[in-house]
């Protein structure tokens, strides 16, 4: 097993971190950016860097609301993202598994 | 990748298992909330505010004298209040299914309270005796409790609230069933110290849950 088969979009531990925070919301559950920002102790551009690199595949769905007059994003993984994150833990499992006889 | 941060170096498998790990205790922690908090809270809450009922209706030889239950009243009333902060404080920031289905939860609650309000206007109306509204005014509200830990414990899957449930509604019937002054100190001791009980055993799971002894 090589590191080559985990996903690089979310082998990496700012968005790895990201998308487990994402993965502990239930189905159709969506999280503003400032929650997210404060689980994850990041500063808001890095967020968003990051965010952006999420979105690219598909992996989070980004959807900007209004509430009252405020601006608010909300963010949630998509099937896709949340999918992929079961992936890549089984796979780690397994090299994990493979690693220690 | 020019603008990727030397904390986006790839990990090894074990390290990447451990900050999921992490991460996931870094949510619960800090954006569900504690059982052992409301527990504690509403266990100290209970304990001390029926048990200056039941002193207050000792040292009168009566229903409880105006002292008590202003006691009472602020410990309920503090409890309350903790909570709302608690949940807000926990469960901002998060809409969808779950997020609903708290908020209708948490309406369930004042919906409820106001329900067993109505039910006691209208006894007292009818010309209910002092010791009837009494233990009815213990029963109702401990029983209202009793059954939403019981719905809340089966709508998340939480063992210690629902048996926690279980224990208040038998514990509502059986104060009754005590007569005053008892009851208040049925309430007191097996109600209050039930909560507390719930909150202990909710610290050893969670700390069970994180692999600690």
């Amino acid at each position: 097993m090589s590191a080559g088969e985990l996903d690089p979009v979310i082998h990496a531990p700012a968005r790895l971190r990201v998308v487990a925070t994402l993965a502990t919301l239930g189905p159709g559950d969506e999280m503003t950016f400032p929650r997210l920002q404060k689980l994850l102790d990041m500063t808001g551009g890095n967020l968003s860097t990051h965010l952006r690199k999420l979105e690219d595949p598909g992996y989070v769905a980004v959807t900007k609301a209004h509430e009252g007059r405020k601006p608010v994003t909300y963010l949630a993984l998509t099937p896709a993202g949340r999918r992929a994150f079961e992936v890549y833990t089984e796979t780690l499992r397994q090299i994990v598994r493979g690693a220690t006889p | 990748m020019t603008d990727d941060h030397q904390d986006d170096a790839p990990l090894d498998a074990a390290a990447s298992l451990a900050l999921i790990d992490a991460q996931r205790a870094t949510v619960v922690h800090r954006a569900e909330p504690s059982p052992t908090y409301l527990f504690t809270v509403w266990g100290l809450a209970w304990l001390l505010g029926y048990g200056a009922l039941g002193w207050g209706s000792r040292t009168h030889d009566g229903p409880p004298g105006a002292l008590a239950g202003i006691i009472f009243g602020v410990l309920l009333l503090g409890a309350a209040v903790a909570t709302g902060i608690h949940i807000a404080r926990r469960a901002g920031g998060v809409r969808g299914p779950s997020a609903r289905a708290g908020a209708m939860f948490g309406w369930t609650w004042t919906i409820g309270f106001a329900a067993v309000y109505l039910i006691m206007a209208g006894l007292t109306r009818a010309g209910a005796s002092d010791p009837v509204l009494s233990l009815a005014w213990n029963a109702l509200p401990a029983f209202l409790v009793g059954l939403l830990y019981l719905a809340g414990g089966a709508l998340w899957q939480e063992m210690t609230m629902y048996l926690l449930g279980a224990w208040i509604v038998l514990v509502a019937g059986a104060a009754t069933l005590a007569g005053i002054p008892g009851n208040y100190t049925v309430m007191a001791l097996a109600g209050g110290g039930g909560m507390l009980g719930a909150a202990l055993v909710s610290v050893i799971l969670a700390r069970r849950r994180r692999g600690l002894p």
